[in-house]
């Protein structure tokens, strides 16, 4: 017997103004509490979303985002909670914006691709320029022009130099060493980098061949969708000590953001190994709530194969990140006719958030070494912590938030109560809640396809976008996000940002 | 005589990228490109929408374009007449010969048309005859546009202020590319005005120089290197009736005959124009399967390309694929020992993915041109062994522009599979079209027409081969951020 809403409500439990537990019991097998991040904007949503479901049996497939961290709290291994930051949506296996971490040293803990993504270290970088608005607004155009008119198959300061194979296998083990020596990269960029833009574990013979050749055609392209590059602008400053440190000074102070992951090459590993680990699952004995959890025990040859292949994916999309930056450098240089130096366009900080990070986290006063799945969530350390920059030792490691292209972009920085709340983990940008498209017929379209299921053609139809006025308000938009983690204590607000030029690849 | 380790003849878009390929892998390689006209394409603004889905304007430049990028590069203006494979010797009208090691016919196909010598029926192919077409339009009132694929949609789309009889041999618009639900979608576009191109558009630059008088004037039917994508944009394509839009559609008919003036008056029939004046007399009618009986200006046929093999049938024995192309195989090679061939002249002889077929577009040769460069190269250096097909040949991919909407055509679309399969469609009327075919529950082929965002997304499930049944129809619910869901 399905529960009812009401019945579901019984497992949720408030826990503070910003937070709620998600009891064990909400769905079998829970090894611990979920936990989720909210204000009261996304509070209702999150609650409208699970009675959505309940009412309707589900929500054509797609499970709310409560009981997707509730799954993943049932998952071997899983230490401490499951996290839901306060952007957390429905995506496939884990919801992005779940963050889930188990005991690397536990033989029986798991380690799964749902729990990174399918665009392994999607991330975002952050150039910053000592340009103002006003210099950058009569050139925008030209500028966005000059950035993406020519999108190269590899990248190169004389134009374009295809990427043979070779490349290819050295991009995927040395990451951001390998745009160092290539010269499209600064050394300065590898310090502001997380993991310094290179997993060490990385083995490219751990990445099969059709996700090479996936890979080779598109090394330095941005992608579509919600991948993209934009100019900025600084609209805000929240902490003018930690944005001093990043060199961010004044509002209206020009950056670039830029947004993109590993594209095909990491789909095809994530798909890959989703596969593999499906057929070691009946050996090894592991179950799951949800067959899009997949996953493998962490010490097993599929576990193993796959972080190894997902670090050479890591690498590829920092050295992808590090080709868009060198574009960006020249692009500014030869609108002002200057040089990236002159302009001071260095970069601030490099951030994944769909990525699995082996870390050292102390629990119950004990250190412990953790496989932390962030998907959806980016590393937010506090300050002191020995992982990130030198000059961000007293601040903390920035984060960026990219907003939906086009809205605004945030950047944070990681706290101590991070650490302990959610293994340093915040949220990645905005989400939008499932909902129930209102149906809508239009007796004309509906007579056509009548005619084709007449004709034997098996058609199901999904009901057409509405408009502005009538579209469900289900968007978890930005601000509502980091304004949460920031009233919760896991991240501090420091920068807002504007966008003045988008470029889409 | 003059030899050269490669040889390409055809100076469209296969001809040039494989060149190009081999120039770029191998600096230092002697190669010469042979073309019957002077107007060679380059690609410029090449943009890369996602891994597959290229989009690009195709510019034609002269000669001295590419000769100046590679230093070891030859172009020639000559005009083949005779291919010795087995001494590997090329033959030109201007009694030159030059031997090749490797050679690759990029010499693409040419329109079929319903009449070769009737002076009233026009096919387009490439500038010079969309010219032609300009020129003949400028002073017409109606024509009739036989042809139901790509370039008859596009030709109705982009003619104004002429009216348009348009005669196709299906029961829908476009089969080509589209299924009935997509046709009707359409359909309620063509009578509208043509729109302004949307702003954001890439700049397009089509250059005309000036034709060199030399040797192929006397060639005739030679033609230039095919249009690319956005030929008609910022080209006049205007008639002299005062209605910016008259479109009349015919179905189910094929052309019975075509009848001058005067044959026609003979006939005596009682016509059938949508000008109701009976004293109208055209310079030609056409005669269609249901009886029917069009006066107009002129005809544009659409019909379909014929690859241009002839040259090369007549010395030696190509095999031949289905549908008159020279056929090849995984590494684009003829039946003949060193012969390769790509682009329209072509035909797939590999055993095809799954999700990939062949179509003669500018994309598909851009991509074979590509290769074949790759392969010859591989051949010429004895690494055959180590060659593997570009992974574009994974996944058929095109994207398009429709009556001023942008359409997006992923994997094995078309409308015979789709009886086959499970279809989910979602479609916004006058703003967009979606239609995913589901074989076993996983992505097979797609449509997108409009600004859907979802090409990406949808390439990628094709490509991983999720089972997506669990999700039915709400795969497509536009209230939930598909893209985000599989990111």
């Amino acid at each position: 017997m399905p529960r009812t809403y009401e019945e579901e409500l019984k497992y949720i439990e408030r826990i503070n103004s910003h937070c709620w537990r998600i009891k064990k019991g909400f769905v079998p097998n829970m090894n611990v509490e979920g936990v989720f991040y909210v204000n009261n904007h996304l509070e209702k949503l999150m609650f409208e979303e699970l009675e959505t479901a309940s009412k309707f049996g589900g929500i054509g497939g797609f499970l709310p985002g409560m009981k997707q961290i509730a799954n993943v709290a049932a998952l071997p291994g899983i230490v401490g909670k499951s996290v839901g930051l306060p952007d957390v949506h429905s995506g496939y296996g884990f919801a992005i914006g779940n963050m889930a971490a188990f005991d690397y040293n536990d033989p029986k803990a798991i380690v799964s691709p749902g729990g990174v993504g399918f665009d392994i270290n999607c991330g975002v970088r952050l150039l910053r320029t000592n340009l103002t608005e006003k210099d950058v607004q009569p050139m925008k155009e030209q500028l966005a022009q000059s950035m993406f008119d020519h999108i190269p198959v590899g990248v190169g300061s004389k134009g374009v130099i295809p990427m043979n194979a070779k490349d290819l296998e050295e991009a995927l083990e040395m990451g951001m060493d390998w745009s160092l020596r290539e010269g499209y990269s600064w050394a300065e960029d590898k310090e502001h980098c997380e993991e310094y833009g290179r997993m060490l574990q990385a083995d490219p013979t751990k990445v099969s061949q059709r996700a090479k050749k996936r890979g080779l055609p598109q090394l330095g392209t941005l992608g579509a969708g919600n991948h993209y590059a934009e100019i900025q602008v600084v609209d805000e400053i929240y902490d003018r000590f930690a944005a001093g440190k990043m060199g961010i000074d004044f509002k209206g102070q020009v950056c670039v953001m830029i947004h993109c992951g590993s594209r095909g090459l990491g789909h095809q590993v994530a798909t890959d190994s989703l596969v593999a680990m499906e057929k070691a699952m009946k050996r090894d004995q592991i179950q799951t709530n949800d067959r899009q959890l997949a996953c493998a025990l962490i010490q097993s040859p599929e576990g193993q194969d796959y972080l190894k292949g997902m670090c050479a994916a890591a690498n590829y999309a920092w050295v992808n990140r590090s080709s868009m930056t060198f574009l960006a450098r020249q692009a500014f240089a030869r609108c002002f006719n200057s040089t990236p130096d002159d302009l001071d366009m260095h970069l601030i900080y490099d951030v994944s958030h769909n990525i699995a990070k082996v870390e050292e986290h102390i629990i119950d006063g004990r250190q412990k070494t953790l496989l932390v799945h962030r998907k959806g969530a980016t590393r937010a350390f506090p300050p002191h912590h020995p992982l990130i920059p030198v000059d961000y030792q007293i601040t903390g490691q920035p984060v960026l938030i990219g907003g939906t292209m086009g809205t605004c972009s945030y950047v944070l920085t990681g706290t101590e109560q991070g650490m302990q709340e959610t293994f340093g983990s915040t949220c990645h940008g905005a989400g939008r809640a499932l909902s129930r498209a209102k149906s809508r017929r239009n007796l004309n379209w509906y007579e056509v396809l009548d005619e084709l299921k007449e004709k034997g053609i098996a058609i199901r139809v999904a009901s057409p976008k509405l408009v502005q006025e009538e579209a469900p308000d289900s968007y978890k938009n930005v601000t509502d996000v980091v304004e949460t983690c920031h009233a919760a204590g896991i991240s501090k607000l420091c920068v807002k940002l504007r966008p003045v030029a988008v470029i889409k690849g | 005589m003059q030899k050269y380790q490669f040889v390409v003849i055809g100076g469209g878009i296969a001809g040039v990228t494989c060149v190009e390929s081999i120039a770029t892998f191998h600096p230092e390689a002697q190669i010469l490109l042979l073309t019957g006209t002077p107007l060679i394409k380059a690609i410029t603004n090449y943009v890369k929408v996602s891994k597959f889905l290229e989009e690009f304007d195709i510019e034609e430049k002269p000669f001295s374009y590419l000769a100046e990028q590679y230093p070891n590069l030859t172009i020639q203006n000559k005009v083949v007449t005779r291919l010795d494979t087995d001494r590997q010797v090329i033959f030109c009208m201007d009694n030159t010969q030059m031997q090749y090691d490797q050679l690759c016919i990029c010499t693409g196909a040419r329109p079929k048309l319903l009449s070769e010598t009737n002076p009233y029926v026009l096919g387009i192919r490439d500038t010079e005859t969309v010219e032609s077409f300009q020129k003949k339009l400028s002073t017409a009132k109606q024509i009739v546009i036989i042809g139901n694929g790509g370039i008859a949609t596009e030709l109705v789309y982009e003619v104004e202020h002429c009216s348009v009889i348009w005669a196709v041999k299906d029961p829908h618009i476009s089969t080509t590319f589209f299924d009935e639900a997509a046709a009707r979608f359409f359909l309620e576009r063509i009578q509208l005005a043509k729109e302004k191109q949307k702003l954001n558009e890439k700049r397009q630059k089509y250059e005309t120089t000036d034709r060199l008088a030399s040797a192929q004037s006397s060639t005739g039917n030679l033609c230039g290197g095919a249009l690319g994508p956005d030929w008609a944009a910022e080209r006049s394509m205007k008639g002299t009736s005062p209605q910016p839009r008259q479109v009349h559609i015919e179905y189910e008919v094929e052309v019975k005959s075509i009848l001058t003036s005067d044959e026609y008056q003979e006939r005596k029939l009682s016509t059938n124009t949508v000008q109701s004046s009976n004293e109208v007399q055209w310079p030609v009618y056409v005669e269609l399967t249901n009886g029917k009986i069009f006066g107009c200006d002129f005809v544009m046929s659409a019909i379909g390309v014929a690859p241009n093999v002839e040259l090369f049938l007549k010395s030696t024995n190509f095999t031949l694929g289905a549908d008159g192309g020279l056929l090849v195989d995984a590494n684009m090679r003829t039946s003949v020992k060193n012969v390769f061939a790509c682009g329209d002249v072509c035909t797939a002889g590999w055993e095809l993915a799954e999700h990939w077929f062949q179509m003669r577009l500018w994309s598909q040769a851009r991509q074979m041109g590509h290769y074949a460069g790759k392969c010859m190269l591989a051949y010429a250096n004895n690494e055959q062994d180590s060659l593997t097909m570009d992974f574009c040949f994974e996944l058929f991919a095109h994207t398009t522009k429709f009556f001023n909407m942008k359409v997006v055509l992923l994997g094995k679309y078309h409308e015979n599979d789709m009886k086959k399969y499970e279809n989910l469609i979602r479609m916004t009327p006058g703003e967009e079209y979606i239609r995913v075919t589901l074989k076993d529950g996983r992505v097979h082929g797609c449509v997108f027409i409009g600004d859907t965002e979802l090409e990406e997304t949808f390439e990628n499930l094709i490509l991983n081969q999720i089972d997506v049944s669990a999700f039915g129809e709400t795969l497509l619910d536009p209230n939930i951020d598909i893209a985000d869901y599989f990111d």
